[in-house]
């Protein structure tokens, strides 16, 4: 029954996705209708528990030391029905991860968690277990992804959009067309509204731009790794190589800068149709100049300071200041001006190439979106309902060997109380 | 006479029962190796961290730092070592494939890895237990780079070197009609793939026996 079911609904599904394909041009946001259709997570072989009575059963498991099972802590998950429960939930799921179960929270359980913080308005609880995801265990697919940086970019919170793009980036999970495009939309949007930016701000956006960038190989690519290997950079000469890697999948040998040069230099050297936006470009000459100037100004600093510091005792506080410059940063930094001649030279050869590309980077993003978004979910949604249909055998499974258990150990009770009743007795 | 022992039971059951207890008693991952940063002491112990490792705890993560901010805790992804990138040149690193976390640390951040190393271009083919995961020393290779960071071209190993033998075993070797009877220059190879076992040493007495043949 249930299989028949899910049937009718994929065939509804895919009338759906089509006629939402046709009207998708005038829409304002980028996910079409159908992707973020619940009906067939809805028209799932629903469960519905009491929750106050898993709650306690869930507690009492966890006084009395034993593991809890990941279905139930999926089933507490799936019956969520208010905006209280969600935060009961998240209390639910931190616990579960400190539990010797915490390996088999299942895909289904975040994937719901995800649908539910957002059918409920509960966005930010959704990216806060996310951004603390290690202490809850949250790590989403792709698809989850796309529906929670949708409902973000709908809204126009940029800066929360980014933050769940960080988050994508710091699970390396960009391997979706869809995903890419979406991370890169909202990324741009969030850039053309030129926000000022902290340090790690700075890194995270930079790794995020290129993380995502690389996996591109097109103008809008091309330009956020250019923007994110100088951002990088410039936190590379502020803090040294180990703020930027550290904690992020990036790679441990210095020189992000010259890593940017050297995407204009492929840029330049392309024989294809593949450009730089001018954007982008102003954005790292006005990175260079920065760099410049600040470490002009610090040099002056420097020299004034140590000779302040040789006549203090203060040992300690020289010692680390020290070391903080280490001999490669120091490198780095000698390595500047170079940088800067060499950016001119690659500026003037790029734009009498004609390589230059005068649009912003958010408007070619839209149209790479308009154009290659709809090819990109197809694929997409198919995958998803295979997914579901797979969650949905082992969730039976599941259920199945829980039955099971519970009669054996029904069976076992009354093996014993007859044995106790027998030995009395005899 | 020796006077004939007590089977004292008790005492061996309370020994047991010890035994079992202090097995039972023995301080979770977490706690063994928590570490005070501002201090550098372990409180489980008391004791500081040797001084030139500071900089490194300060600067670097422990593997299961990296581990538990990864999906399924980085099982399947590469890890490398800050101090295999500094000594060799060849890429050295563990693949993970199992991972068993201590759930009552705040952070997941300790417990036991499984996986397979590979040491300096050479893989190994069994899995085994990661090796010092404690340490403030390791990388995450990001997933860009990986294929990069894993192309290694063994260089091929030098010929073996012959040379000749000291002058005065090497007149006896030749009035003997030496070991190549061929009028050559006797060598000596200077590397020979020879275990030196037991089993070898009692076949090289067999065959001078045959050589020489009894005494009589």
């Amino acid at each position: 029954m249930a299989a028949s079911v899910l049937q009718r609904c994929l065939g509804a599904v895919k009338v759906i996705h089509k006629s939402a394909y046709l009207s998708c041009a005038g829409r304002r946001w980028l996910l079409s209708a159908a992707y973020t259709d619940t009906t067939l997570w809805e028209t799932r072989k629903k469960d519905p528990q009491n929750l106050a009575q898993l709650a306690a059963f869930m507690d009492r498991i966890y006084e009395r030391n034993f593991p809890v099972s990941s279905l139930t802590i999926s089933r507490f998950v799936d019956s969520i029905s208010s905006r209280e429960e969600v935060d009961q939930a998240e209390y639910y799921l931190y616990r579960f991860r400190h539990s010797p179960n915490c390996w088999y929270l299942r895909d289904w359980t975040i994937h719901s968690w995800v649908r539910q913080c957002l059918k409920y308005g509960a966005k930010d609880k959704a990216l806060h277990t996310l951004k603390n995801k290690v202490q809850y265990g949250i790590f989403p697919d792709e698809f989850s992804f796309n529906l929670l940086l949708d409902a973000y970019i709908k809204e126009e919170d940029f800066k929360g959009a980014c933050s769940v793009v960080e988050e994508v980036m710091l699970q390396e999970a960009c391997d979706l067309p869809s995903t890419q495009i979406l991370s890169l939309y909202a990324l741009s949007r969030y850039l053309a509204t030129k926000p000022k930016l902290g340090v790690s701000e700075e890194r995270g956006l930079g790794a995020s731009l290129l993380i995502v960038g690389l996996k591109q190989n097109n103008t809008v690519g091309l330009s956020a790794q250019l923007l994110g290997s100088a951002l990088l950079g410039k936190v590379e000469m502020a803090e040294g190589i180990h703020a930027v890697f550290r904690g992020m999948p990036l790679l441990w040998t210095p020189g992000y800068v010259g890593r940017a040069l050297a995407v204009m230099e492929k840029v330049a050297a392309a024989p294809g149709d593949v450009k730089l936006t001018k954007d982008m470009i102003d954005s790292v000459e006005a990175v260079l100049k920065e760099l410049s100037s600040d470490s002009d100004s610090s040099e002056g600093e420097e020299s004034g300071g140590e000779e302040d510091r040789k006549g203090e005792s203060g040992g300690e506080e020289d010692r680390k200041e020290e070391k903080m410059v280490d001999e490669d940063d120091l490198a780095e930094r000698a390595k500047l001006p170079q940088y800067a001649s060499r950016f001119q030279e690659l500026l003037s050869q790029l734009q009498s190439q004609g390589k230059v590309d005068a649009a912003p980077l958010e408007a070619l993003v839209s149209a790479l979106a308009q154009q290659a978004l709809p090819r990109a979910e197809e694929p997409d949604l198919e995958q998803y309902a295979g997914r579901v249909r797979d969650w949905e055998s082992e969730r039976r499974q599941l259920i199945q060997r829980e039955v099971e258990a519970r009669e054996r150990a029904e069976m076992e009770k009354q093996a014993r109380i007859e044995a106790r009743a027998a030995a009395q007795q005899g | 006479m020796v006077k004939k022992k007590r089977v004292r039971l008790i005492a061996e059951m309370a020994r047991k029962i010890r035994a079992y207890r202090e097995l039972k008693a023995q301080p979770r991952e977490s706690e063994k190796y928590a570490l005070d940063y501002q201090t550098m002491k372990r409180p489980h112990t008391g004791k500081t961290l040797p001084v030139l490792a500071w900089e490194d705890v300060g600067r670097e993560s422990r593997l299961f730092t990296l581990l538990s901010g990864l999906r399924l805790f980085g099982v399947g992804r590469i890890f490398t070592r800050k101090s295999w990138l500094a000594d060799h040149p060849e890429p050295s690193y563990w693949q993970i494939t199992k991972v068993k976390v201590d759930y009552v640390a705040e952070n997941m951040d300790h417990g036991k890895a499984w996986g397979i190393l590979t040491y300096k271009g050479k893989q190994e083919s069994e899995v085994k237990e990661v090796e010092k995961s404690i340490y403030h020393d390791w990388r995450l290779v990001p997933k860009h780079e990986e294929e990069n960071f894993k192309k290694y071209e063994p260089l091929p190993e030098p010929p073996v070197r012959y040379v000749s033998y000291p002058p005065l075993l090497r007149a006896m070797i030749l009035a003997q009609g030496g070991g190549s009877a061929r009028g050559e220059e006797p060598t000596l190879p200077l590397k020979r793939d020879v275990l030196l076992s037991k089993d070898y040493f009692s076949s090289q007495e067999e065959e001078r026996q045959r050589q020489e043949g009894t005494p009589v």
